[in-house]
């Protein structure tokens, strides 16, 4: 190592620091202790290093810099709290619609079994309804139920076909058609009502947990006594109110 | 990690040697604060990432030097030179003549270097590191920072000679 290269070396040397332990400023302050020349070159360098240091560290941070990082970033974690807090709840109510949803518009497992079935039509029957139709002969209504897509073809008990017809309507279970057919048994109406026996049809793959066999069963549904039987690709469920006995003259 | 070092214990350590490295870049107070202030709040959304608490210093110098290179290049856009250019000589300086410029006159001077020097350079003065840590807080070769600082001290101490000294434009972020 010569004498410029050890100046080129040393130019990076800081006096009182780690920098004499590099392996190569270590031999150029060797060198530099052997030649005077270096030596009086490096006593000023070292002065010079030490003037502009000094320099650099005369910069004095503002007052109240400190103050005000710690003071912002409080009220960051603040403004952040309030908006995790808002998220969660906004994606709480999110959720909770989503379930909302779910539950009223998807096809529910449970809710296709017979006896709600049963419970959904009396509960059509006994609630108010408003025929589609008004009229006492079955070919318009089979029509109308076939131009409706609802079963229109349906086999009557041969009681059942000497039962006045009132009319029709066009019902809906879980996204299939019901066919309800309304009658007069010839007692006195409710006021309002315009018919007291109703005959519903659909397609049987449409309801779970039928009975097997095609023999009518009987049931209590809130106020009404109901048969219910099957017959080809169709479910039957005949209502009215009174007794097994009385509704098994229409069978 | 996040949890060992608190905030304000943090801010309390590092702020000032942190802003006086952001002001010998930007020789501007307030962008300095702006740079200053923008690191601690890096530390506070991504320090956690940290694993090692030896590291926190250099950690934040990289940050606020990243900080700084992002807004400088949003703004100017830099002439680079290679640092294969020749070898410039050593300039001879007497104390006496750095002795007479203050401050504002050494950071302009550091100013008029090349981008790639300031940084090193600033560092080499404010902060008694070894040229590792210099190279790890910028994130470049060990090498190259021994390069750019023998350039850029070369090249800031002939700046600083009475005849090579003129008002220098402020650069402001």
């Amino acid at each position: 190592m010569n004498r410029d290269e050890a100046k080129n070396i040393l130019l990076l040397y800081r006096h009182g620091t780690a920098d004499a332990d590099d392996p190569q400023i270590a031999e150029a302050l060797v060198l530099a202790k052997l030649d005077p020349e270096l030596a009086r070159w490096l006593e000023a360098h070292c002065a010079r290093q030490l003037v502009l240091r000094e320099k650099f560290r005369q910069i004095t941070a503002p007052i109240g810099l400190k103050e005000q990082i710690i003071s912002e970033q409080a009220a960051q974690q603040r403004m952040n709290y309030w908006r995790q807090k808002f998220a969660l709840a906004a994606m709480a109510a999110l959720v909770l619609l989503m379930a909302f949803a779910a539950f009223w518009l998807s096809p529910r497992g449970h809710d296709d079994t017979l006896a709600i079935y049963q419970n959904r039509m009396v509960g059509v029957a006994l609630r108010g309804y408003t025929m589609d139709l008004l009229t006492n002969n079955s070919e318009p209504i089979r029509a109308y139920l076939a131009q409706n897509h609802a079963p229109a073809d349906f086999v009557l008990p041969a009681a059942l076909k000497k039962t006045a017809l009132a009319g029709c309507a066009v019902e809906g279970w879980q996204g299939a058609k019901v066919s309800m057919i309304c009658f007069r048994t010839g007692k006195p109406l409710a006021p309002g009502g315009q018919s007291d026996l109703w005959l519903f049809v659909v397609d049987r793959a449409s309801v779970r947990g039928l009975p097997a066999g095609s023999l009518p069963q009987f049931s209590k549904v809130n106020r009404l006594i109901t048969a219910t039987w099957t017959e080809g690709d169709r479910l039957y469920l005949l209502g009215t109110e009174g007794d097994e006995q009385m509704l098994k003259q229409y069978l | 990690m996040a949890d060992s070092l608190d905030f304000e214990s943090l801010v309390a350590r590092f702020y000032e040697p942190l802003y006086q490295f952001a002001f010998s870049l930007t020789r501007d107070e307030a962008d300095a604060c702006d740079l200053v202030q923008q690191s601690f709040c890096i530390w506070a959304n991504k320090g956690h990432q940290l694993r090692d608490a030896s590291k926190v210093k250099t950690w934040l110098f990289t940050t606020l030097h990243r900080e700084f290179l992002v807004v400088r290049r949003k703004q100017t856009r830099f002439s680079h030179v290679d640092l294969d250019t020749a070898e410039e000589e050593l300039p001879s300086v007497p104390p006496a003549t750095v002795n007479r410029h203050d401050t504002a006159q050494v950071l302009a001077a550091l100013s008029r270097l090349d981008e790639i020097y300031q940084a090193p350079v600033a560092l080499f003065y404010l902060q008694d590191w070894s040229y590792n840590e210099i190279a790890a807080s910028l994130d470049v070769p060990l090498g190259t920072v021994k390069s750019r600082l023998a350039r850029g001290l070369g090249r800031l101490h002939e700046l600083l000679t009475v005849n090579k000294m003129e008002p220098p434009n402020q650069i402001n972020l």
